[in-house]
């Protein structure tokens, strides 16, 4: 229960800004399905599977629509759960997403939805971004908005919480030559209601007791990528993001990557990862006394991570196992380990068909 | 906003002022290494996957942009 | 008082791009090559209709456009029009990968360093210029959508009902 506690209120910020990245970039006349399938395990026990399918069309010359559908399949007993559930629990998440988008000349108009619905959470978000190519597409400057309405249910209770997230994001894309690409970006979200983990729990006064967060947070954060072309069909990805929020979380993010093409079926790659976060301003090891607010929420907790991915990319000439040709087959694994103990190991594997 | 914040963004609006001037243009039929797929941003649903499992474990969001460069065909 | 129509005036030129009634170009007196290494010349091509596809194996859209290209070749040939596709890959092994994958029988002309593309000033991929019997370039398109086909068409037998 412990992974999809933290799914669930992951998702106050996740869904809308992952669905403004998924929205908006989309490379037209590219009609395809994707099939991935993400299974990971952590130190903790909890093992998750997790289906999803997008698939993209044009269905005008200047009209497409994106729909994704996807499913989390959790099962083993975590800490949480096993409390009051010795046997384990089982959990599913199920997500739906359908976006359009519109182009109008150089620019392209995105509208969307997405819904999410697990036990004792759900999720509902609509997004609009705009995007504008300038200067011969070596230019790209786009902007959205998203905003989330999120309902968890505060398990055993019945009581059902909510919370409002408004969320606004702009960037620009900059191709400096053939090979040097740019991306700065920055990313504001308001977070307004219940933001307790109703499922994690901390010491105050000696007293296993659930959180109690506050009710209003500002998170902004901001990235600069670069993609470069190096000799010998090779390539280094860069990415930073700065973030800071008024729970006085501040974070750092540096994800260095290489990858190479391996004659003309297979792409391999691999990247390193490093996080670091300071803890919210209210965090305590322990608490005592009578604190205002409290939390036993790992995410607020001060700590680094690194992370290792290998990726590969096959896409064999006559296709990939009955599919038409052009279909790719992506692996990839990630080990990822924080300096709280935590440790995972996610595999990604997936398909893509082209589509006519 | 705090004053790091300040100075943060205000870096970030130079530097993407800087880029939207843009210095020698890259010419539409040149677009043949930026349209390959390990130089596009985002250019699978992994990506996208691998975001939401580090917002659910980490205490940070986003701030990551959203498509351009590519093949930047009409 | 002058800033308000002024200011009108300025928006509606930034929203709208106008069409200019200019008199047709001449296409550039430029010279291609084709698969088997031979040189086109287009001047030589005077007297018939020509379409210039500019493509590329990198250009998503010319999956699409390639093969409806060809099959308009296939068409009108007969009729007077020349097509020739210009592929613009720096690498040109990229561009045989492409035509295998897809069969044509227009001509293909390779243009690797980019000057002919330069010639024509192309502003976007993929890129179109259909030619009249006089050497001028009378229609560009860019980009490619279910409608670029048959403007094609309809441009290129107005052009060949035209003397020279």
């Amino acid at each position: 229960m412990a992974a999809s506690s933290r799914r669930r209120v992951a998702f106050v910020g996740a869904a809308a800004a992952c669905l403004l990245i998924g929205a908006a970039g989309y490379n037209w006349a590219q009609n395809q399905l994707d099939f991935s399938f993400h299974a990971f395990q952590d130190s903790r026990g909890v093992t998750v599977l997790s289906p999803d399918a997008n698939f993209s069309k044009d269905f005008t010359d200047r009209t497409a629509v994106k729909i994704r559908f996807g499913v989390d399949a959790i099962s083993a007993a975590s800490d949480s759960c096993a409390r009051c559930h010795p046997d384990g629990a089982n959990n599913g998440r199920v997500v739906s997403g359908v976006n359009v988008t519109r182009k109008y000349g150089d620019a392209r108009l995105t509208l969307g939805g997405e819904f999410s619905r697990e036990l004792f959470y759900t999720a509902t978000t609509a997004l609009a971004s705009v995007s504008r190519d300038l200067n011969k597409s070596n230019t790209t400057v786009a902007g959205g908005f998203a905003y989330s309405f999120n309902k968890p249910q505060l398990h055993p209770s019945e009581t059902t919480e909510s919370q409002h997230s408004f969320d606004a994001y702009g960037s620009v894309t900059q191709s400096w030559t053939r090979k040097t690409v740019t991306q700065f970006g920055y990313e504001i979200n308001q977070i307004n209601g219940y933001q307790t983990n109703p499922f994690l729990r901390t010491s105050v006064n000696g007293v296993m007791t659930v959180g109690n967060s506050p009710d209003a947070r500002t998170r902004h954060a901001l990235s600069a990528r670069l993609r470069q072309a190096l000799p010998a069909d090779t390539f280094l990805d860069a990415d930073y993001r700065w973030y800071h929020d008024t729970w006085a979380v501040d974070s750092n993010t540096l994800s260095l990557g290489l990858s190479h093409h391996f004659g003309t079926s297979v792409v391999g790659g691999g990247a390193y990862r490093r996080y670091t976060q300071t803890a919210a301003y209210f965090y305590e090891p322990f608490y005592t006394g009578s604190p205002e607010y409290y939390t036993g929420d790992f995410r607020l907790f001060p700590f680094d991570s690194n992370s290792l991915t290998g990726r590969l990319e096959l896409t064999p000439k006559g296709g990939l196992m009955g599919m038409p040709a052009g279909s790719a087959l992506t692996l990839q694994y990630e080990r990822y380990k924080s300096t709280t103990g935590f440790e995972a190991g996610i595999f990604t594997g997936g398909v893509r068909i082209p589509l006519k | 906003m705090s004053w790091k914040t300040r100075v943060a963004l205000a870096l970030t609006l130079s530097a993407a002022g800087l880029s939207a001037t843009g210095c020698a243009t890259v010419q539409p039929w040149q677009r043949g290494l930026l349209a390959d797929s390990c130089m596009v941003f985002d250019a699978n649903n992994t990506a996208a996957y691998m975001t939401h499992w580090q917002e659910a474990r980490e205490g940070s969001m986003g701030g990551f942009g959203v498509q351009g460069g590519g093949c930047g065909c009409k | 008082m002058i800033g308000r129509p002024v200011f009108a005036f300025v928006l509606a030129a930034l929203l709208v791009t106008p069409v200019l009634g200019a008199a047709p170009k001449d296409a550039p007196d430029i010279t291609l090559t084709d698969l088997s290494g031979k040189p086109i010349r287009l001047g030589d091509l005077r007297g018939g209709v020509v379409l210039l596809d500019f493509w590329a194996s990198w250009c998503i859209p010319c999956r699409r456009s390639f093969p409806e290209v060809d099959a308009l070749h296939r068409e009108l040939q007969s009729k007077g029009l020349t097509v020739i596709a210009v592929n613009v890959d720096e690498q040109q092994k990229n561009a045989y990968m492409f035509l295998e994958k897809y069969p044509h029988t227009m001509t293909i002309a390779f243009d690797p360093k980019g000057a002919v593309a330069q010639a024509f000033d192309l502003q976007a991929m993929p890129s179109s210029m259909i030619v009249d019997r006089r050497g001028r370039i009378r229609f560009t398109h860019e980009g490619y959508t279910d409608k670029t086909i048959s403007l094609f068409r309809s441009e290129v037998l107005q052009l060949l009902a035209e003397g020279e």
